[in-house]
């Protein structure tokens, strides 16, 4: 049965949306410009009059970035990156967390003080570096997942959720005769996917999105991920600029860089309307717990 | 309780072997070592500098062989993130704490004097007149006494080779073409200077029928504007408050009465709308923008960008301008000049090492650097990679991020003298003619403007000077001040409570520390 609004939840929820659609429109705007300018050309880049529409309208930004097999290669090392390193993140991170959650489990409270140690203390940058670089990551491609599987923050929201896991479901199986991992495997992770989207969600923005952290440890160009690819084409705008001729060249640094960033963020735009509805519901997970 | 304790002791025992095992790593011989020599007897070097994104040099790979036929040296160098150098900085950091120093690199941020101090550089006094003489002549002796001031301690070694630029480079530049419109003559006097500022305003000098014109202006923080302080006598680097001799002593151009007169001047024409009204809001893009589309008079930049700037207008509108040299214009009681710094820091620094055999090598690249004869080389780099052969000249191609590897030695930029970019651009007439008229505004301008230049006294001064005033150093308080007071925020007066708080919040002790080193150069 449909509860009829009175007028003024009408305009409240009028006013809300109005409010939200402005935001939306203003979030848009910088989105747009950019996906505008790597539509335009050379001459209108110069003059810089493009805004929200493009300007001589042409595709050769875009032409020369996606022709270019370097950020194929990174494109596909981070996708590569991205998917290993959220399986392996979520791996690590449920085994951690799960243990936590349990009351019965002595050490849980010492362990969890030392991943908060972890949260609140970073380490220094040289001792990390030096660490890092004589395991033998430096220069290698798992420095773009190992060091990134294990954070404390998405292991405690998976340890608030698990804590909330109803406790009978737990203990009916194991009358049933599963034993610890098989209850982990079996019951617990499969009616836990929205607390893994959630998670894995996190994970898989931070590796796909991580550029200090491979900028420290990668020199090899061709270990770069897309981020530092993108970084190393669009370089610091010279203040001088170059003298060579630019006869028949139809593209300049600001229409490459935007076309380079709107290359870079379209994957992860694709992908979050599907795990939206995870991530709201995850993200409160966390809050919610009594 | 137990289990805290048992914790306790596992963690303790990681931590202990840990810390063991870090020091077996720093202890190890064959990390130290990091020289090479390959099969052949040459010599490998590893060399770090300024890399925008270009390809890095491997062990036998087209620019590691076309280096060693150069200099006869193997030159290797890595890819280096320079993201405006703090990720240079924070990788050469790591390098250096990991014990694996580069054999010759650019210091930046004025990491050196720490260097230095430690004993990590070599000291180059005695061996480059030897074995680098080109450089050694290449660089003037009044440089080389610049370098010697920034020994920290005090004796006055030479630990780099600077970065050197020994002409005048910045300059006003103004729409001859428009001046020509409306039957005018190029300014001499700042009365004249305005009159044409109003006259380009209001007579339509682009043709277009629209007032679109926008007679001077600059960019955000005050910057790209300096032929307007020029004419007060400021020193002035790209917007930058520099030193120079105010009432006899070595002192900051931001504050003194001439920056007082200046901002006043410039108040007055943001009043009249002579000056972009979003002067201050201006980008690189947004005041280039508006250049490149037909509507400025009078801007600020390097001398050779008339041809960058003419040939962008050329594409953009179908207009050809001619971007001439504004004659450093004095303001009445003042003696104008446009600021000229012959040296920007140190381009070279060398790791300290007892291997001869590593010395001669670096000291081979150093000369062939400094060698005018090898300069046009280093600046086409290799045919069909960085440039090509055009009407049987090289010619530079466009930049391109995917196929070229960086031309990291390059004294085009950090040590030519104007002769050299002079035949540059000449050469670039040669190959390609229909570019000639954009191009012979850039000799023209080059050559003009030295005329208006002036080595300031503050030339070279370390930003060791600024050490714990990052706010001076980043002149915070003086952009508030000077943008408010053009924009008419603050009434001139306020500029006196400027200078207090300047001195107050740090200028004090940075003005002691400048002129303690200025004494040292003298």
């Amino acid at each position: 049965m449909k509860v009829r609004e009175s007028v003024n939840d009408r305009i409240f929820r009028l006013v809300i949306t109005f409010i939200l659609v402005v935001l939306a429109i203003i979030t848009l705007i910088p989105l747009l410009t950019v996906l505008a300018l790597s539509f335009s050309s050379k001459a209108a880049a110069d003059m810089n009059i493009v805004n929200l529409r493009p300007v001589g309208f042409t595709f050769a930004s875009w032409k020369y970035i996606l022709s270019n097999r370097e950020i194929w290669k990174s494109f596909f090392l981070t996708v590569v990156a991205t998917v290993s390193g959220v399986l392996l993140a979520l791996m690590i991170t449920s085994m951690m967390a799960y243990p936590l959650s349990k009351k019965e489990f002595k050490a849980a409270k010492i362990l969890m003080v030392a991943a908060l140690i972890t949260m609140v203390f970073k380490a220094p940058i040289v001792p990390y570096f030096l660490t890092v670089k004589s395991i033998g990551l430096f220069n290698h491609p798992l420095v773009l997942v190992l060091p990134q599987i294990l954070t404390a923050y998405n292991m405690i929201i998976m340890r608030s959720f698990f804590q909330q896991f109803p406790l009978e479901v737990e203990e009916a199986a194991m009358i049933d005769g599963a034993g610890r991992f098989r209850l982990f495997y079996q019951i617990v992770i499969p009616s836990s996917k929205a607390v893994l989207a959630t998670v894995g969600l996190f994970y898989g923005v931070t590796i796909w999105n991580q550029f200090q952290h491979p900028m420290m440890f990668i020199q090899d160009t061709d270990l770069f991920p897309l981020q530092m690819k993108i970084r190393q084409l669009i370089g610091d705008g010279s203040e001088l600029q170059t003298l060579a001729s630019m006869a028949g060249i139809n593209y300049s640094d600001r229409t490459l860089q935007a076309a380079v960033v709107v290359f870079a963020i379209l994957p992860i735009i694709i992908v979050y309307p599907f795990l939206q509805k995870y991530f709201a519901k995850g993200a409160m997970l966390g809050s919610v717990k009594g | 309780m137990k289990a805290k304790k048992v914790m306790a002791l596992v963690l303790a025992g990681i931590l202990t072997v840990s810390a063991f095992a870090g020091c077996g790593e720093n202890g190890d011989p064959k990390e130290s070592g990091s020289k090479s020599v390959s099969e052949n007897g040459t010599v490998e070097l590893e060399v770090w500098n300024c890399n925008t994104g270009f390809l890095p040099c491997e062990k036998d790979s087209e620019l590691y062989n076309f280096y060693k036929e150069l200099t006869g040296v193997g030159i290797i160098q890595p890819y280096v993130e320079w993201n405006g150098g703090s990720n240079y900085q924070q990788q050469l950091n790591l390098k250096i704490s990991a014990g694996e120093m580069p054999d010759l690199f650019l210091p930046v941020n004025g990491m050196e004097a720490d260097l230095i101090k430690n004993g990590a550089l070599l000291d180059l006094t005695d061996i480059l007149p030897e074995k680098a003489p080109h450089l050694w002549e290449s660089v003037p002796e009044e440089v080389w006494d610049i370098v010697r001031s920034y020994d920290p301690t005090g004796e006055g070694r030479i630990y780099g080779v600077p970065n050197v630029r020994g002409f005048t480079v910045y300059s006003g530049l103004i729409r001859q073409d428009w001046l020509d419109a409306l039957d005018l003559e190029m300014p001499t006097t700042q009365d004249e200077f305005v009159e044409v500022l109003r006259a380009f305003k209001e007579d339509d000098p682009n043709g277009n029928g629209m007032a679109d014109e926008i007679p001077t202006g600059g960019r955000e923080e005050a910057k790209w504007m300096d032929h307007l302080f020029a004419m007060y006598g400021l020193a002035m680097q790209e917007g930058a408050p520099d030193w120079d001799i105010y009432d006899g002593e070595l002192t900051y151009a931001g504050v003194t009465e001439n920056m007082k007169d200046a901002l006043q001047f410039i108040r007055g024409l943001y009043e009249e709308g002579l000056l972009d009204p979003e002067t201050l809001l201006n980008d690189k893009a947004g005041w280039e923008g508006k250049i490149n589309s037909d509507r400025v008079g009078v801007c600020y930049h390097w001398a050779e960008s008339a041809t960058a700037f003419s040939e962008a207008m050329k594409t953009a509108t179908g207009t050809e301008p001619d971007w001439a040299v504004l004659p450093a214009i004095s303001a009445p009681g003042y003696e104008s000049f446009y600021t000229t710094k012959q040296v920007t820091g140190l381009e070279w620094v060398v790791k300290n090492t007892e291997d001869e055999a590593v010395i001669d090598a670096v000291m081979k690249v150093l000369d062939a650097y400094g060698n005018p004869d090898l300069w046009d080389d280093f600046y086409y780099g290799i045919e069909g990679m960085h440039s090509e052969k055009v009407n049987g000249k090289l010619q530079k191609k466009a930049d391109d991020k995917g196929t070229q590897q960086n031309l990291i030695i390059n004294p085009a930029n950090s040590l030519a003298d104007l002769e050299f970019k002079v035949e540059m651009f000449k050469d670039m007439e040669a190959a390609d003619e229909s570019r000639t008229w954009a191009l012979d505004q850039a000799i023209r301008d080059l050559e003009e403007v030295q005329q208006y230049g002036k080595v300031v006294a503050g030339d070279g001064m370390p930003s060791s000077v600024y050490e714990g005033y990052p706010d001076i150093l980043n002149r915070t308080l003086y952009v508030e001040y000077a943008s408010k007071i053009i924009t008419g925020e603050y009434d001139i007066d306020k500029f006196d409570e400027f200078v207090e708080k300047w001195y107050a919040s740090g200028g004090e002790e940075v003005t002691k520390a400048a002129r303690e080193w200025y004494a040292k150069t003298q």
